[in-house]
């Protein structure tokens, strides 16, 4: 071994690149040494300290959004830090301190451990922003399982209740047969690009460029091929797409809600960030397949998500199912990322639509979930007009933008989509998403019925003794406020859109 | 001296295997597993993959198995009487093993890779160095991130597996 390329090498490992992830998982050490250190009735106050790091966190990836290592790589090629790297950091840093505020809430009902969960919600985030940025198979399915294992944990945590026992095993069952899919894709590529009889091979065939090169050079490799389809489908299960969506609605059921929150939003972006890397650069050559393949998982992704979520009654299967169209939707965008400019932004704008309002209606859901949490029926939202109007203004606010209702910021999301679609001549892609909206709209506004028009019918069970505290309060509006403001200004947002 | 260490070898692995399928016991047949792990290890340390043989023995025979034991005694499983067998299944397992055997057939003849010159081959196997600088150099992200992975497992399985706190919280 050369001492001297080995020196080059180490000194791209630039630790201060990746201080997000890095300040996130010293705080989630520093969660667990609190803990020892601290007396057992101070104990209480760990979940705070670990809000307040995210906040700092996020303030300082804020002020450092021109960073300096932006559009180069780090970390011998494992890392690709880019401005779109910052927006996912900055998602995922908003979704991790959202899901931190629900535990607290939630975790109070059933005594379960509160700074382990923390600890786990904040290695998962960091996980997760190493993932949008990795340009490399190894950091890819490393940054993956570290998630994939935190949420294995996180799904069975309030293990007593069967139901989410059941969840977790399911989980853990299909999320290793993703893995295992994704992990013989990832083989498949490896050994074909590294095949001396093929023109162009290289042995770095784990780096998306070095793969990307070895693909143009081998337009129609077969294997090639199957590999690549492997490894979709493996993404496709993280992001709940048709057909690997099965396991979505038992497990949303199952899961404690700030889990569930966590999984539908923060998850579902990992996964698209994960996506948006592969099909823009890892795979670029592969058209002609990947297009046909996600087209499919799309349509199929946006009908099977709003029919199936039409009769369900259970509202955390509900927003489950819905979870899945709204994946289709993002699809559509990811399809249309080589034909227009406008797709990237329009996937980055409707996540933070889609995690805006999705936590404005979990925040509700986590209010008024009883002591079983995975019973929570639309039949227990009856009357929460009367009974708590600014909880039922919220709960509208959040469902009009999941539903795409102008002018709220779900519908501007929608609306990008859409143009970015016509721009690439998805046209048969764009019907169907429209027919889907439709659908989606009678279920969305069944919710809100329920809450606004139906009387109660009779004393249901934790919906009587809800209490709002001014802090939740406060955060619930502050999120309906961004709801609306989003949807008439995007600010500079919108100039970033258009990059 | 040296072919007949290799081909001892080769039949002690050969003689394990069939002995972790035979086995009724469950016990037996994990050590069974273990013989023929090590019989796997030797063979590697006979083509001088020195690396690939300990990481066999570390992981394998010293990890998995030992854990597949320690399932097996705590769950204290009996061999029963024998299940009936599903016709499926003999199907399934002819049709594998016509396939393995037709997928080897088809090495032995049509299989002409120009062997590289022992010379050209390096020592790949045989250097740990080759691996572990490597490791701490390009790949020491994704090994630190494995930690975390490794400590977030240990956790959950405290939180998950310890008994639901009595005491009332306040």
């Amino acid at each position: 071994m050369d001492i001297a390329a080995l020196q080059h090498i180490a000194a791209t490992n630039v630790w201060g690149a990746i201080w997000p992830e890095l300040s996130l998982g010293c705080l989630a050490l520093a969660l667990l040494a609190l803990e020892i250190v601290l007396p057992r009735a101070a104990h209480r106050h760990i979940p705070a300290v670990a809000v307040l790091g995210q906040l700092v966190v996020l303030a300082g990836v804020l002020l450092d959004w021109h960073s300096p290592w932006l559009g180069r790589e780090t970390f011998s090629g494992l890392l690709r830090h880019s401005s779109e790297g910052q927006a996912m950091r900055v998602l995922f840093l908003l979704s991790s301190i959202a899901v931190c505020l629900l535990g607290r809430l939630n975790l109070q009902k059933s005594a379960m451990p509160r700074v382990e969960f923390s600890h786990i919600v904040l290695v998962v985030a960091a996980a997760m922003m190493l993932l949008a940025q990795s340009c490399h198979f190894v950091m890819f399915f490393v940054a993956l399982e570290t998630v994939t294992v935190g949420f294995y944990i996180l799904v069975s945590y309030c293990r007593t209740n069967p139901l989410t026992l059941e969840a977790g095993l399911k989980y853990l069952i299909l999320g290793s047969l993703s893995s295992a899919l994704l992990l013989f894709g990832i083989a498949l590529l490896y050994g074909v690009s590294g095949n001396p009889l093929l023109s162009g091979h290289t042995p770095a065939g784990m780096h998306y460029s070095d793969l990307a090169a070895f693909l143009a050079a081998n337009p129609h490799q077969w294997l090639a091929g199957l590999g690549i389809v492997l490894v979709l489908s493996g993404v496709a299960f993280k992001i709940g797409a048709f057909p690997f969506q099965i396991w979505i609605p038992d497990v949303y059921q199952g899961a404690p809600t700030p889990v569930t929150a966590f999984l539908a939003v923060g998850s579902k972006a990992a996964g698209f960030a994960a996506l948006l890397g592969l099909v823009r650069y890892a795979f670029a050559p592969y058209t002609w397949l990947v297009i046909p393949v996600l087209s499919f998982m799309a349509a199929a992704t946006i009908l099977f998500g709003n029919l199936a979520a039409l009769n369900q009654h259970n509202v955390k299967r509900l927003i489950g199912l819905s979870g899945v169209s709204h994946a289709g939707f993002l699809l559509l965008a990811v399809v249309s990322v080589g034909a227009t400019s406008l797709a990237v932004g329009a996937i980055y704008f409707y996540l933070l639509a889609y995690l805006i309002a999705s936590f404005a209606v979990f925040g509700v859901m986590a209010h008024l979930a009883g002591s079983d949490d995975t019973n929570q029926q639309l039949d227990h939202y009856a009357g929460l007009a009367r009974r708590q109007p600014l909880l039922a203004g919220v709960l509208a606010v959040g469902l009009g933008s999941l539903a795409g209702i102008p002018p709220l910021a779900g519908f501007m999301g929608k609306f990008f989509v859409f143009v970015a679609a016509f721009q690439a001549d998805h046209y048969g892609l764009l019907a169907v998403a429209i027919a889907g909206v439709v659908i989606s709209i009678y279920y969305y506004f069944g919710w809100i019925k329920a809450a606004f028009f139906e009387a109660p019918a009779g004393p249901s069970e934790g919906a009587s003794a809800v209490t709002v505290g001014w802090f939740s309060g406060v955060i619930l509006v502050a999120l309906a406020l961004a709801t609306v403001v989003l949807g008439f200004y995007q600010g500079p947002l919108g100039r970033w859109l258009t990059w | 001296m040296f072919p007949a260490i290799f081909t001892f070898l080769v039949l002690f692995t050969a003689v394990c295997a069939a002995g972790v399928i035979v086995c009724r016991n469950t016990v037996n047949a994990a050590m069974c597993l273990l013989l023929c792990l090590v019989g796997v290890a030797g063979l590697f340390v006979c083509l001088e993959a020195y690396l690939l043989a300990f990481l066999l023995l570390l992981v394998y025979a010293g990890a998995v198995v030992t854990l597949f034991l320690f399932i097996v005694m705590l769950i204290d499983v009996r061999g029963g009487a024998p299940r009936a067998r599903n016709p499926l299944a003999t199907v399934a397992g002819i049709i594998a093993a016509a396939l393995v055997v037709g997928g080897l057939a088809s090495f032995w003849v049509r299989g002409h890779l120009a062997a590289p010159a022992a010379s050209a081959t390096p020592a790949l196997g045989a250097s740990l160095k080759a691996y572990a600088y490597p490791l701490f150099t390009a790949y020491l992200l994704p090994v630190q991130v494995l930690g975390f992975l490794l400590l977030v497992a240990m956790i959950g399985v405290v939180v998950l597996s310890r008994k639901p706190d009595p005491g009332p919280k306040p």
